[in-house]
């Protein structure tokens, strides 16, 4: 494409340039307006003074590119129109401009040449003169001292033959015409006072100079030869008043107008008797009519029903090619010069903006210009071959001259594309069609992980081959819905989420069995939805809290094992993906200072507090920093307990284990007998800066990396046992629910606070806690995980999450024999001293379930009335009621 | 393969502007430029035409979800100046509230957190944003914002109910009613943050980095976030994340996420906040994830043939 264009150039260029532009722009620019053979000559005319001076063609790329589209082509011209258009009107300073008029305007008409506006109003007739800054006024036609209400206009119209004739519509009923050549002051030429109410509207014939037609309030169209002191004859419309009347710019005698009952009448100027034509346009009203001034038969109506209708009058019955939905009533309709399905309309009340439309897109206008500040009761193209320049005049007293590059787009301003991001991961996204669709590219491939599903738009109905060859206007959009992958993908944690989410919240066991096995129990399901790193979070949090407990289940023995097996840290990683990296401290390693008495008898379960102390504490602070955690040890050391020192190959290591280095070049003792507080300073500084440097750094991967991150943990005697409080481990904790909260994953936050319950949920301030529990909550309605969140709520141990399920359960009841409300007792009734839950059946009180019918409140126990009901209608007690059991 | 879940006409005659799923996700609904607004259930992965609501006269431009606690109320806006809240009864749609307040079009529409009631910003291209909340008694009281964005304003977001920094700073104070606020674009290129004082609006914070028209602004659902965070998009094709450490929400600081060959459209969070959305002019979507140490990648580029709209010819046969 580019080429071509270059090629054309070039070839020009060989050529005397000025004179083979002319020669080949002569044809296309013959009958055009003269901004456009300007702007079509200055534009050349630059284009080649650059091409001289810089030999490149990088300065007009946009003009290359329109000049390799074919030269046949007409939207190359548009296109270069355009511009040129642009040019013209930044360098000649035609601009937006507006003048206050005396009064308010009804209509505005424009001379042949563009150089002259008249505008008419009740108040107001006054012709002006269109320059480059400003309107200037040139005639007041109202002259006289007493102003006749024959000049109390309507409507105006301009003659296009003649630039000195004008003619008005006056609202008693009088057509004036005037003449702007006459020396006096007064230039009223003719008066035809033979319309009974308001003139509509007055329009002169294009081609004949002596003719003009009027179309009244009174339902009547006359025409005047203006030869003539009357009208040559009247014709009657028999639908009543006239709104519009229009010659037609191809048939010298055909003339339509539109009526107040909705109907549009196609009249021959030479039978008066009848009309050629009439259908219904318009649901009420037709207040304006205009003909196309390319198309032979085409013709714009609008009307109060606020639509836009454009009608083939050439095909034997009135066909409906276009429907224009504007968002008022339509009070006048014109064609844009140049333009083949650009018109403009103005309404006639509440929006105060002149909309352009391109009538193949009907619901967003092209162009708005919204400058006037009241309704818009006149418009007029200034030039009939200049699509630019817009006339009008409004009830707010202003007239304007608006330029098109100053119009407001709002279809360009429009959103091509929605966006959605669903609850459930999926993503629905709509673009334009043809951008879309069509480009190889974007095509699915086969194999795929995403499902794409489509909505199409039906394919429009052509209307003919002509209307739907230029495709430009009508735009529809393709929505995408991309829902996310499959059952096989369910190793990236992004694709699942949603899925893992609910299968999670499903199956995670929060209360009812004792902490160890709530917590295998969970991470056992994390693991098998391959949440690794929330699977060994429940691990830990096993590890920490039931240290105590010397009987690991067999499920996490291997797991345990880790922690016991390697000396030094090793990183164990979840599945490279997201899991932050896990520093397992050294079980046996770490037992190695003996400076504090042993009780014999709890030896193994004190190593085995010891180790996991140890463990888990090498995994908070395994992070290159200094601290080091003290460990008081008793006088255990490594080889007494070999059961803990399993040699890791004893069981199948899932992850790549770095290794540090061996435990005991490392271990230090800092202040070996000192149990007291200051080890658990000690402590718990050392697991918050952990915690902080892991919550930081755990991108994904292995975290654990530094070989010096081994830290020596002494734990004095007293911390040890069943009675280790929880507290030295609530930093890290509360570190950990932070850090899931944080990314988003509310579900294991919420889940382990539930879990740990009291253990945990007092270092964490109440606010954030019912932030978690609202924010879980929300997630688990969202998916209607209803039980899920009922649980959640009453396990919570936040009062005002507990609260929440307290809300409007209370339930009234009315006494069933007196039908009186019963007080607090609720089953005894105050009044008739009897018991309200007597069942209807065995006649005893019931307690429990209790049903009742509604329709005669008698009720008793839900096995009693399911057998009686099962076996008749009829209520039990006899009451005839026929009750309905579901 | 592909599995074609199913194949829905939308029917819609003109451009899709908005697209949104419900709380829930079983339903999703779609307004176009042909005025009409238009409700799918989604079961199964399938579409089904739910409802077709009338009653715009002018493109409708976008529409909005409330949430289900106050039953199937949808809110759209459209270029005829109006807003419409539509609701569900018995299974027909009828119109629940028209507002016509503004003086151009109204361009964009959504719903406050569920705490504040039936509560709708409205931001309009005559350059104001307006409030509307419903009162107990099934009145609409409109609060308008006179002047918020010279020009006009394209996009608003709600911030969710809890105060942005709480979770940080965990103020130990008596416990506060959680602030009102939303986020604002518009065409003077500026990102706001309203505030409501004392049942007025103020204007508590502009923000200037975008260029040119700022196009959507979605601010991120708190789930368990300590921060609060906002994405911006605009037409000279950049996006931020804004986020806020300061617990009086005074100081925002921007992140470049990324800058696009095209203007961006749209910005939509995921439900936990930390995955984003954004589509360009190019027709792509982008999903974006914040790593841990704070950078934005990537993650998912549905464009790269990857299965971003294929055509339907092709996709349609295989079942």
């Amino acid at each position: 494409m580019h080429s071509k264009g270059s090629m054309i150039f070039s070839w020009w260029i060989d050529f005397d340039v000025h004179r083979h532009a002319k020669l080949l722009c002569f044809p296309i620019v013959s009958g055009r307006s003269p901004a456009f053979i300007f702007s079509y000559f200055f534009f050349i005319y630059l284009y080649f003074s650059l091409q001289m001076l810089s030999n490149s063609s990088v300065i007009f790329p946009g003009v290359l590119e329109s000049m390799s589209v074919d030269l046949q082509n007409f939207s190359f011209l548009r296109h270069l129109e355009d511009m040129a258009a642009r040019v013209v009107q930044t360098f000649s300073g035609w601009r937006t401009m507006s003048c206050e008029l005396d009064g308010a305007a009804s209509a505005v008409a424009v001379s042949r040449d563009g150089s002259q506006v008249v505008v008419a109003g009740r108040n107001i007739l006054k012709v002006f003169a269109i320059e480059e800054e400003a309107f200037v006024e040139k005639v007041n036609l109202r002259v006289g001292r007493r102003t006749s209400v024959n000049y109390s206009c309507s409507d105006v119209a301009w003659h296009q033959l003649d630039d000195n004739l004008l003619a008005t519509a006056a609202t008693n009923g009088a057509v004036v015409t005037w003449n702007l050549s006459r020396s006096s002051r007064n230039k009223q030429e003719l008066l035809f006072a033979e319309h009974k109410r308001t003139v509509n509207k007055v329009c002169f014939h294009q081609a004949e100079l002596h003719t003009l037609l009027s179309g009244s309030q009174d339902g009547s169209m006359k025409c005047f030869d203006l030869r003539r002191k009357d009208s040559v004859c009247t014709f009657n419309g028999q639908s009543e008043s006239v709104r519009d009347v229009q010659f037609s710019p191809r048939d010298y005698f055909a003339f339509a107008a539109s009526f107040e009952n909705g109907n549009v009448q196609l009249w021959d100027l030479r039978r008066s008797d009848r009309c050629e034509r009439m259908f219904t346009a318009h649901n009420g009203p037709v207040f304006s009519c205009d003909w196309h001034p390319e198309d032979r038969g085409w013709l714009a109506t609008g009307g109060r029903d606020k639509m836009v209708k454009v009608w083939d009058m050439a095909s034997a019955r009135p066909r409906e090619l276009f429907c224009v939905q504007t968002i008022a009533s339509v009070a006048r309709v014109k064609w844009r010069p140049e333009r083949r399905y650009h018109l403009a309309t103005c309404s006639m009340m509440v929006d105060h903006t002149i909309n352009v439309w391109d009538v193949r897109r009907p619901f967003i206008p092209f162009a708005a210009f919204e400058e006037h500040r009241d309704v818009t009761t006149g418009i007029a193209w200034r030039l009939p071959h200049d699509p630019h320049l817009l006339l009008s005049g409004a009830k707010d007293c202003t007239l304007f001259q608006h330029i098109f590059k100053d119009a407001k787009r709002p279809a360009d301003r429009a959103n091509p594309e929605a966006l959605c991001f669903g609850p459930r991961g999926d993503v629905a996204f709509a673009a334009k069609e043809g951008l879309s669709a069509n480009d190889p590219a974007r095509r699915a491939l086969p194999g795929d992980r995403r499902n794409p599903f489509f909505f199409i738009r039906k394919a429009p109905e052509p209307y003919d081959a002509s209307l739907t060859q230029q495709h430009s206007g009508s735009v529809c959009s393709v929505l995408n819905v991309f829902q996310r992958c499959d059952a096989k993908e369910k190793l990236n944690p992004l694709e699942n989420e949603s899925e893992s989410f609910v299968e999670l919240a499903q199956r995670y066991c929060l209360a009812g069995r004792p902490f160890a096995e709530l917590c295998d129990h969970n991470a056992r399901i994390a693991m098998e939805l391959c949440r690794h790193q929330v699977a060994q979070t429940w691990l830990i949090l096993k590890l920490l809290y039931a240290g105590g407990d010397a009987s690991p289940s067999p499920a996490l023995l291997p797991n345990g094992g880790i922690f016991c097996g390697k000396d030094g840290s090793s990183g164990l990683g979840g599945d490279g993906m997201s899991e932050r990296g896990k520093s397992e401290g050294h079980g046996d390693g770490g037992l190695e200072e003996p400076n504090e008495e042993t009780e014999g008898s709890d030896v193994e379960n004190l190593t085995a507090s010891v180790g996991l102390y140890a463990a888990a504490a090498g995994l908070y602070s395994g992070n290159g920093e200094e601290e080091r955690l003290e460990l008081l040890d008793q006088d255990t050391t490594t080889s007494d307990f070999p059961e803990f020192s399993l040699p890791p190959e004893a069981f199948a290591l899932r992850h790549e284990i770095v290794d540090g280095p061996a435990g005991l070049e490392h271990l230090q003792t800092n202040g070996p007998d000192g149990p007291g507080s200051g080890d658990e300073d000690g402590t718990d500084e050392g697991m918050r800066s952990a915690c902080q440097g892991k919550v930081g750094g755990s991108t994904a991967g292995l975290g654990i990396t530094a070989a010096e991150s081994v830290s020596l943990i002494s734990v004095s005697q007293p911390l040890f046992g069943q009675t280790l409080p929880p507290e030295v481990f609530a930093p890290a904790v509360i570190a950990m629910l932070e850090f899931y909260a944080e990314r988003g994953d509310v579900q294991s936050t919420v889940s382990t606070l539930i879990v740990l319950g009291e253990k945990a949920s007092g270092g964490v301030d109440t606010l954030v806690q019912e932030h978690w529990y609202l924010s879980y909550l929300e997630l688990l309605q969202r998916f209607r995980l209803w039980d899920v969140a009922t649980q959640v709520i009453r396990l919570s141990t936040c009062a005002a999450i507990s609260a929440l399920n307290h809300d409007s359960t209370s339930l009234n009841l009315n006494c069933s024999s007196c039908r009186r409300a019963l007080g607090a007792k609720g089953w005894l009734c105050d009044r008739c001293r009897r018991c309200a839950s007597v069942c209807a059946v065995c006649h005893h009180a019931v307690k429990g379930l209790f049903v009742w019918c509604q329709g005669c409140s008698h009720g008793g126990h839900l096995k009693h009335m399911h057998d009686w009901l099962s076996a008749s209608p009829h209520c039990p007690t006899g009451c005839g009621h026929l009750c309905e059991y579901t | 393969m592909v599995s074609v879940v199913n194949t829905v006409d939308t029917s819609h005659e003109d451009m899709i502007h908005d697209a949104q799923m419900d709380y829930y996700g079983t339903r999703l609904a779609t307004c176009s430029s042909d005025r009409s607004v238009k409700i799918f259930d989604i079961k199964n992965g399938s579409q089904i035409l739910a409802a077709d609501l009338r009653g715009h006269e002018g493109p409708v431009w976008q529409v909005a979800w409330a949430h289900p606690m106050f039953g199937n109320v949808l809110a759209s806006c459209s270029y005829d100046r109006k807003v419409i809240i539509w609701k569900e009864e018995g299974g027909t749609w009828d119109r629940l509230y028209e507002y016509d307040g503004h003086d151009s079009s109204v361009n964009s529409v959504s719903w406050a957190s569920h705490e504040f009631g039936l509560l709708l910003a409205c931001g309009s291209s005559d350059g104001s944003i307006s409030v509307l909340s419903c009162l107990g008694d099934g009145t609409w009281e409109p609060h308008k914002i006179s002047n918020a964005h010279t020009i006009g304003c394209n996009a608003v977001s709600w911030a969710p109910a809890v105060i942005p920094g709480t979770l940080m700073d965990a103020p130990s104070g008596p416990k506060s009613t959680p602030v009102k606020r939303f986020v604002s674009g518009g065409c003077d290129n500026l990102i706001k943050i309203w505030r409501e004082e004392d049942g007025q609006w103020a204007e508590e914070k502009k923000m200037e980095a975008h260029s040119d028209w700022v196009r959507d602004v979605a601010w991120a659902p708190s789930i368990g976030l300590p921060s609060g965070t906002i994405a911006s998009c605009s037409q000279d094709g950049r996006v931020f994340i804004w986020t806020c450490d300061d617990p009086a929400g005074g100081s925002w600081t921007p992140k470049l996420l990324h800058k696009f060959g095209d203007v961006v459209w749209h910005v939509s969070w995921s439900i936990t906040g930390n995955i984003l959305a954004v589509s360009g002019g190019d027709n792509k979507v982008s999903l974006w994830k914040e790593s841990t140490d704070g950078q934005w990648k990537c993650v998912s580029d549905v464009n790269k043939g990857q299965g971003i709209s294929s055509g339907p010819d092709e996709t349609r046969p295989e079942q």
